[in-house]
């Protein structure tokens, strides 16, 4: 997982994330931005979430659980 | 073999239908099926096939084939010629979407799509050429294309670039191929409800879905409209259209 802050930082348009950094209080943040991410986990680690997740998951390290969390149950 | 009394009659012909597991190639299937046509069901999913096959109104025969596997596309359709006898054409109903931002694009994503949706299209043409596939008359090819050929969508580009393609392909060849008596027509469709659809639209939010409905005078398609579509481009009734693009959209690129 390490490359997943790099990822969400370059699709954040940032430097840097912190796993307390909020998903909608990026400047970047946009359904665009959404669909990229979403496109980013799924080839990355073969795990599909929604747009509804990533609102769910609420900061980055939120995601970045969710993500460990479906990826251990396929 | 004679024209049909009726124009829009199938009976007689055999159509290859690519696609046909699901969705809009199910819905064309079943159809072409009611309108006396033989026809020969190709799909990478053979419980799909099945399905439709038992929904057909008489016997097919069944084509389970990779369509990205190009060089196993004309001995594929020999062999179903073979049993199933020669064709007058075929729908490419085959088709994957993808839906990626630019961020995100894939050179590898965009070649999958690119293979299935547009240049197996091409294969299918050449093969279907081949004076032991081809009827020799009444030839008709309808290649399933999508509004996104015709307007711009964010986060759509690369389905986009394979479905403008085969608007290309559908001109091109209608010239090249109007000397064997062989029609090449494309339709567009708008959103339909059908499996590829329910899958992209679990991206976004129920506001999007909301806004897809408002996005159609008409409202949402069924696959049963653009099979209606693809079965008109087909038969007689069309004779003298090619190298069209026909939006079948419920008003989508009207506006």
């Amino acid at each position: 997982m390490e490359k997943f802050e790099s990822g969400m930082a370059e699709l954040l348009e940032v430097d840097t994330v912190d796993a307390s950094d909020v998903l909608e209080g990026f400047e970047a943040w946009d359904s665009l931005t959404s669909l990229s991410i979403i496109a980013f986990i799924d080839e990355n680690y073969g795990v599909s979430v929604s747009a509804n997740d990533l609102v769910a998951a609420k900061t980055v390290g939120g995601l970045k659980d969710l993500v460990l969390t479906k990826a251990k149950k396929a | 073999m004679s024209a049909p009394l009726h124009p829009f009659s199938l009976g007689g012909n055999a159509y290859l239908v690519t696609g046909a597991a699901s969705g809009i190639g199910r819905a064309t299937s079943i159809l072409l099926s009611a309108m006396g046509a033989r026809l020969v069901l190709c799909d990478i999913n053979v419980g799909g096939l099945e399905e439709t096959k038992s929904q057909c109104s008489r016997s097919v025969t069944l084509l389970p084939l990779d369509l990205t596997r190009s060089s196993l596309i004309k001995d594929a359709m020999l062999e179903a010629v073979a049993g199933a006898g020669k064709l007058n054409g075929f729908v490419h109903a085959a088709g994957r979407p993808y839906i990626s931002p630019l961020k995100s694009i894939s050179e590898e994503k965009c070649t999958e799509v690119y293979a299935l949706n547009t240049y197996a299209a091409l294969e299918l043409a050449k093969a279907f050429t081949n004076r032991n596939i081809y009827a020799g008359e009444r030839g008709s090819i309808v290649l399933v294309s999508s509004v996104y050929a015709l307007v711009g969508s964010a986060a759509n580009v690369g389905y986009a670039m394979s479905k403008a393609a085969l608007t290309g392909i559908t001109k091109s060849l209608s010239i090249e191929l109007a000397p064997k008596k062989i029609r090449v027509n494309c339709v567009a469709p708008g959103f339909i409800r059908t499996a590829m659809m329910d899958k992209a639209g679990a991206l976004f939010n129920d506001e999007h879905s909301q806004l897809l409905e408002k996005m159609h005078p008409l409202g949402l398609g069924e696959a049963q409209d653009v099979a209606g579509a693809i079965a008109f481009l087909l038969s007689d009734a069309s004779r003298w259209i090619t190298g069209t693009i026909l939006p079948v959209d419920g008003g989508f690129t009207a506006q």
